[in-house]
């Protein structure tokens, strides 16, 4: 990410703000509701983000804001209930709605390429999803069953 | 030591150049989420569109080829919001996976194991493309889950311009724009069947891709909520190590493994077709 923290900071705000539109036009969770939720996982993202801009390793920030966010709701967490409490007030989908239309406008100018593209891909791009879940669904459920857990 | 470069000069560079991109989005939100979730029964499946969905495609029409409201530099400014904007959601779901801790570490050899299923494209993918008559650019098509990384992993291996990159980049932009819906409507025709346990399907939603991982759970939710939350915890977990060991897939099994099944499978089924049996340039 090739941002100063300023910009991480702002541009997470932002997203805080559509977090909590999302959350109350689809859910109806008032923003008085919604605020701390949507200030635990801002604040996870901005320790995620900067535990990226500081560790020389090749990991994608994803993987550090999970990871915090496992840590702070696990049991050993001195604040996992209210962790827990807050951001279960964020609706699931809630936070998606504006990753939805960043990613679609990030896309944009592809829509001629993709009109354009062969059906050939298409059914390609279509089996490399299937043949990925179906995969991964056949060894789990594999394994998960070898180890009685199911 | 050297400067990091930075996409502006300043913060207030950045907002005068990408106000107009988080008006759009809140706009975006207030519609698509106005309009809220629509479930629509197909054959086995449902398909449940979220709102997800339309905020992708209103987003879609932004651009240079339809309204014109942004140009290809605000285009990729959008780019690098989608890798900031998904954040919060992704500390939702480690949260989600840390509450439900005991249930991740229970299953975590099945988590490490069904990583391994993220090579299943290969074998489905793979002699399909080659029965369709595609050639290098197969390889790059069907080697993976075909998102960011792996597009940077196959432009560096075999340039921006082999056919590998070009196979890469068409899958690329396809799962990009159907790929939201497909993949949870493909998880609920998959959940319909009655084969696996919610608790293989949600690891299987964890292919390493933010999105199709939400489209898989959040259908997958819904269709059994009495385990919603163990179900988006090894979502989680799963997801985020493809995040990790992804890109090691693809280096020494992946593509490996492609270029092994190319060299066997293309002689036999690649010259089927009239297409198949083209010059090659």
């Amino acid at each position: 990410m090739n941002m100063r923290a300023k910009e991480v900071i702002f541009t997470l705000a932002i997203t805080g703000v559509g977090m909590l539109l999302a959350n109350l036009i689809g859910f109806h969770v008032s923003f008085m509701e919604s605020l701390p939720g949507v200030g635990v996982l801002l604040v996870i993202a901005l320790l995620g983000a900067g535990l990226k801009a500081i560790i020389p390793l090749k990991l994608p920030t994803v993987a550090y804001c999970s990871i915090l966010g496992l840590l702070a709701a696990c049991p050993i967490s001195p604040i996992s209930q209210f962790v827990i409490d807050a951001a279960g007030k964020i609706n699931f989908t809630a936070p998606l709605t504006m990753v939805g239309a960043y990613a679609g406008m990030s896309i944009s100018n592809q829509l001629r390429t993709f009109i354009r593209t062969g059906w050939r891909y298409i059914i390609v791009a279509i089996l490399v999803m299937t043949g990925t879940f179906l995969a991964s669904a056949l060894i789990g459920q594999i394994v998960l069953k070898l180890m009685g857990t199911i | 030591m050297k400067e990091k470069a930075y996409a502006y000069g300043s913060l207030r560079e950045r907002i005068k150049t990408e106000w107009i991109i988080y008006l759009l989005a809140l706009v975006f939100i207030l519609i698509a989420d106005k309009i809220g979730q629509i479930r629509i029964p197909v054959w086995k499946g449902t398909f449940i569109i979220f709102p997800i969905f339309f905020s992708l495609a209103l987003g879609l029409l932004t651009g240079p080829n339809v309204l014109k409201i942004l140009d290809d530099k605000k285009v990729k400014a959008a780019g690098s919001l989608v890798g900031v904007a998904i954040l919060p959601f992704i500390a939702k779901l480690g949260i989600n996976a840390g509450a439900q801790i005991k249930t991740v570490l229970s299953v975590g050899p099945a988590i490490l194991l069904q990583e391994f299923g993220n090579l299943g494209t290969i074998f489905l993918a793979l002699p399909v493309a080659l029965l369709l008559g595609l050639k290098r650019d197969g390889i790059g098509a069907a080697h993976s889950i075909n998102r960011e990384t792996n597009l940077a992993l196959i432009q560096d291996m075999y340039g921006a311009s082999s056919p590998e990159a070009q196979g890469c980049l068409a899958v690329y932009i396809t799962i990009g724009m159907v790929g939201t819906i497909y993949f949870g409507f493909m998880a609920s025709v998959v959940a319909a069947l009655n084969w696996f346990h919610p608790y293989a399907l949600g690891m299987a939603s964890g292919v390493g891709a933010g999105i199709l991982m939400s489209s898989a759970t959040a259908t997958l939710t819904q269709i059994y909520p009495a385990m919603a939350e163990q179900i988006s915890a090894l979502a989680a977990a799963s997801e985020t190590v493809s995040g990790i060991d992804g890109i090691y897939m693809a280096i020494f099994i992946g593509l490996p493994l492609c270029n092994f099944l190319y060299k066997k499978l293309e002689p036999k089924i690649g010259r089927l077709t009239k297409y198949g049996r083209r010059e090659q340039a």
